[in-house]
């Protein structure tokens, strides 16, 4: 019982990679939103980004290899 | 004004409130207060003209003006409109509680909001500076170098700390099962573009606020002052 408790509040290796990708999108993000301070202004310049970046991209290469 | 906790606060209210609540219209009451206004309290060019209020405070927050929409009889009123209109209690609701959540934040500054409305008083904790008057950027660096920028970074922390609202599981189990937006939406795009979807405000208010972070101070070295009622570098409107 304790271990499955433990287990529900510990990412899984799953968790952790997708959470890696977030995190090298907004990387980039953050980058290129420094540079042109224009880019972090629209919420929905964010939300095609993160798109593209998080779900189009690694479908993308996902199917391609 | 808040620069990033309307899009953080949502994901909060969701892991508490669960299938009481409907994720979309949560996130578009915690944006509706300044969905018509922000522009305009910033100004913008457009050819030979330049368009931007005579009091951009008083226009953003006040009366006559248009601050009627960070009272809570607008979200209520708004509320009710979604509910008898698209027979949808639950996005009515979740309107509710996603526009009570912006009006209350905002009371944070040094304008607040007339959270009473038709009572004109502002409800103001003094806790940062309201500088939208000054312009964008300079509202920017005066934001990321106050107590707003850390009453965001509470909610950025707790939004972490809540991770488990972000993953596949939640989506699927609350998120998507609690309203029928989500598979009439599914019907023309995946499952899981629709997961960043839900993630893209998390995503977009944490990046924004780093990235304000490291332009404010990295680039610029506008200096810090958590004091309250600072950053007392800039001009403060007051109602």
């Amino acid at each position: 019982m304790r271990l499955r408790l433990l287990r529900d509040r510990i990412p899984t290796r799953l968790d952790l990679r997708v959470f890696a990708g977030y995190c090298l999108a907004a990387a980039v993000y953050i980058a290129i939103g420094v540079s042109v301070t224009d880019f972090l202004l629209s919420f929905w310049v964010g939300v095609a980004y993160i798109v593209l970046a998080a779900w189009a991209v690694p479908t993308i290469v996902r199917r391609l290899s | 004004m808040s620069w990033a906790a309307h899009d953080l606060e949502p994901y909060a209210f969701q892991r508490h409130l669960k299938l009481k609540v409907a994720f979309v219209p949560l996130l578009i009451g915690s944006y509706s207060p300044d969905m018509m206004t922000k522009w305009f309290v910033y100004g913008i060019h457009i050819g030979p003209w330049d368009l931007k209020a005579t009091d951009p405070a008083k226009f953003h927050r006040g009366w006559p003006g248009f601050g009627f929409t960070h009272s809570l009889l607008y979200g209520l009123v708004i509320g009710l409109i979604i509910w008898k209109v698209f027979g949808s209690k639950l996005w009515g609701l979740s309107f509710v509680v996603g526009q009570f959540a912006h009006a209350l934040t905002d009371t944070g500054d040094t304008v607040g909001t007339m959270l009473l409305f038709p009572w004109t008083f502002h409800v103001h904790l003094n806790a940062w500076a309201y500088a939208g008057q000054t312009g964008r950027m300079t509202d920017a660096a005066a934001y990321f170098s106050g107590l707003g920028s850390m009453w965001d970074a509470v909610w950025m922390v707790y939004g972490f700390y809540s991770w488990r609202v972000l993953t596949s599981d939640f989506f699927d189990n609350y998120i998507y099962r609690g309203d029928r937006f989500w598979p009439w939406i599914n019907r023309w795009v995946p499952r899981g573009a629709l997961l960043t979807i839900y993630r893209a405000a998390f995503f977009y208010g944490t990046s924004r606020w780093i990235a304000w972070t490291i332009w404010a101070h990295v680039i610029h070295h506008y200096p810090y002052d958590l004091s309250w009622g600072g950053p007392h570098w800039v001009h403060a409107a007051h109602p």
